[in-house]
């Protein structure tokens, strides 16, 4: 059967494909090799296989019928426009599986009124830094904490320091993300008795000590500080 | 040189793609560069632009899946009859339509400008558009888990969607009331029927998945702007410059809308991050949850890719001064 005029591919859906296709690639890229947990969190990590397969669907649907009589050409500008597009892949692809540091801990508003979930000390439940940004905010969280005062914890975060701060002391600081990473707050505590100059800052430690709520702040007496591999998941949800 | 080209019909040049590809992976081994150079600023603002575009693409897609969708699928007869329902109501319903199609910001964008392109009034395309982002159920429900525990549970989330429904529907009317298709930019412009004249009429398909990879490309461009613009000023802009103006009036308001704007954040996620601002006070939280999701750095690009020139200054004034006017009413009210 022969149609009456051929059908060529056409190289501004091909390049449309392309786009389409790469950033399909990157999302299944980020489930494949578990970094959602790095840009969302675990409430919104569901819109990153919405995007791969919504993603591959129209790449598919776009080569299928990337053939036609009138083949539209590729532009410069519209070449350009489709590299424009896929820098934020190569970006994403290229860089190492960071999360924030320590410099994001000095712009960022300090988590105050996140209380979901920090589980209830009352309970005789654990106290974790979820805690710490409950008291922050509630009265009543605040109270529990401080009748735990004195009791064993277990934190781990990141090593920031604050100016002027002494030379054995640093704020054990994590993010709370509750959708992407640009609504990270962060919350801290201040770590006492710290071997000096043993911790670079942005560093992953467990810090375990007795807790004390000192004002508006926590600190935490450390008796172990162990450097820790960045969590799989390195911030905290809600 | 004397020569003015005019400019030709576009023709396939192969050297562009080949450059494209080059500056590609130029780019790529000059990020992984400076990255290991160690310069914390550009660090975080990767991170946080990498993070606003895996969570908003998506969303583009799905815009334009819809978009595509409407101007294929659904028949000119349906637009017809909608415009002609009574003006009055047109607006309103238009704020509703979050309910029945739940889209935040990035998907509500495109969807809106197909409408106004298939002759929808833009009074009522644009409302959806500033409406849909809050008044749906995935975002009031994450409104009230952000502030349960509170006694202003009730206040925000009510304020939230009512302010947030007026706001729309005035700015919308201000905009685009007695307009056409003339509100959008004309590179804005929808493809619809513009494209593919070929002699044979394209299977439906053909012309769908066209629809939905020109919208692609065109907002996933205005996208990634916009979340570099956010991701910058979220990296060089420390938030506390703002907790000065914490207890005064008025200017409260104004540094939380500023913020939003700033911020660029999902509607479904900023109540947590407004919760967190106790000490702006509820108003200027409402503030922020109310403007937010209609003017900020990542929108602003959108819109401006998409409508007539002059429409995003307009936009920002009458959502800023609504939202502010309304939010010190409620505190006066409810406070």
């Amino acid at each position: 059967m022969s149609l009456s005029r051929s059908r060529r591919w056409s190289a501004l859906r091909l390049a449309q494909t392309v786009a389409l296709a790469s950033w399909a690639g990157l999302f299944w890229f980020l489930l494949a090799s578990d970094r959602t947990s790095l840009y969302l969190s675990s409430r919104t990590a569901w819109v990153v296989p919405l995007g791969a397969i919504a993603l591959s669907i129209a790449a598919v649907g776009r080569l299928v019928t990337a053939r036609t009589e009138e083949p539209q050409p590729l532009g410069s500008r519209a070449a350009w426009a489709v590299g424009f597009v896929l820098l934020p892949v190569v970006a994403i692809l290229v860089l190492p599986p960071a999360a924030l540091g320590s410099y994001a801990a000095s712009r960022r508003s300090l988590a105050s009124g996140l209380v979901s979930s920090a589980p209830s000390l009352e309970a005789g439940g654990r106290v974790t830094l979820a805690s710490v940004a409950a008291a922050g905010w509630s009265e009543d969280a605040r109270r529990s904490l401080v009748r735990r005062a004195g009791s064993r914890v277990s934190f781990e975060g990141i090593v920031a320091r604050r100016d002027g701060q002494a030379a054995d002391e640093f704020m054990l600081t994590r993010f709370i993300v509750s959708c992407c990473v640009a609504d990270a707050l962060s919350v801290q505590v201040r770590v006492v008795g710290a071997p000096p100059g043993r911790f670079d800052e942005d560093q992953w430690v467990r810090v375990s000590g007795a807790f004390y709520p000192v004002g508006k702040e926590v600190v935490v007496d450390a008796s172990e500080i162990e450097p820790i591999p960045q969590p799989d998941d390195p911030y905290l949800n809600v | 040189m004397a020569v003015v080209e005019s400019r030709r019909p576009m023709t396939t040049d192969r050297r562009t793609p080949i450059l494209v590809g080059v500056a590609l992976v130029a780019a790529g081994v000059g990020l992984r560069a400076l990255d290991a150079a160690g310069v914390a600023s550009l660090r975080n603002f990767l991170i946080v632009f990498a993070s606003l575009l895996v969570e908003a693409l998506p969303f583009i897609v799905l815009g334009a899946a819809v978009s595509a969708l409407i101007e294929v699928f659904v028949p000119a007869s349906v637009f017809a009859r909608l415009a002609r329902m009574p003006r009055g109501l047109q607006q309103p319903i238009a704020g509703l339509g979050g309910f029945a199609f739940p889209v935040c910001e990035c998907g509500s964008v495109p969807v809106a400008r197909r409408l106004v392109a298939k002759g929808m009034s833009p009074a009522a395309a644009i409302t959806f558009m500033l409406a849909a982002p809050i008044l749906n159920p995935v975002v009031l429900v994450a409104t009230a888990v952000a502030y349960r525990g509170r006694d202003i549970l009730w206040p925000m989330v009510l304020g939230r969607a009512g302010l947030g429904l007026l706001v729309a529907i005035v700015t919308a009317w201000v905009l685009g009331a007695g307009r056409g298709p003339d509100i959008l930019r004309s590179g804005g412009r929808p493809a619809g029927g513009l494209h593919d004249h070929g002699e044979v009429p394209e299977a439906r398909w053909t012309e769908y998945f066209g629809h939905l990879a020109s919208d692609f490309t065109m907002l996933a461009r205005y996208l990634v702007i916009g979340a570099a613009i956010a991701a910058g000023l979220q990296t060089f802009v420390p938030q506390q410059v703002l907790g000065a103006v914490a207890g005064t009036p008025i200017l409260n308001v104004a540094a939380l809308m500023i913020l939003a704007a700033l911020l660029s954040l999902c509607s479904e996620s900023d109540a947590f991050v407004a919760a967190s601002f106790v000490q702006f006070g509820m108003s200027a939280q409402l503030a922020f949850l109310v403007a937010g999701p209609m003017i900020d750095a990542k929108l602003a690009v959108l819109y401006a890719g998409t409508f007539r020139r002059g429409f995003v200054l307009t936009l920002t004034a009458l959502v800023f001064a609504l939202t502010l006017a309304g939010a010190l009413w409620f505190q006066v009210a409810f406070g």
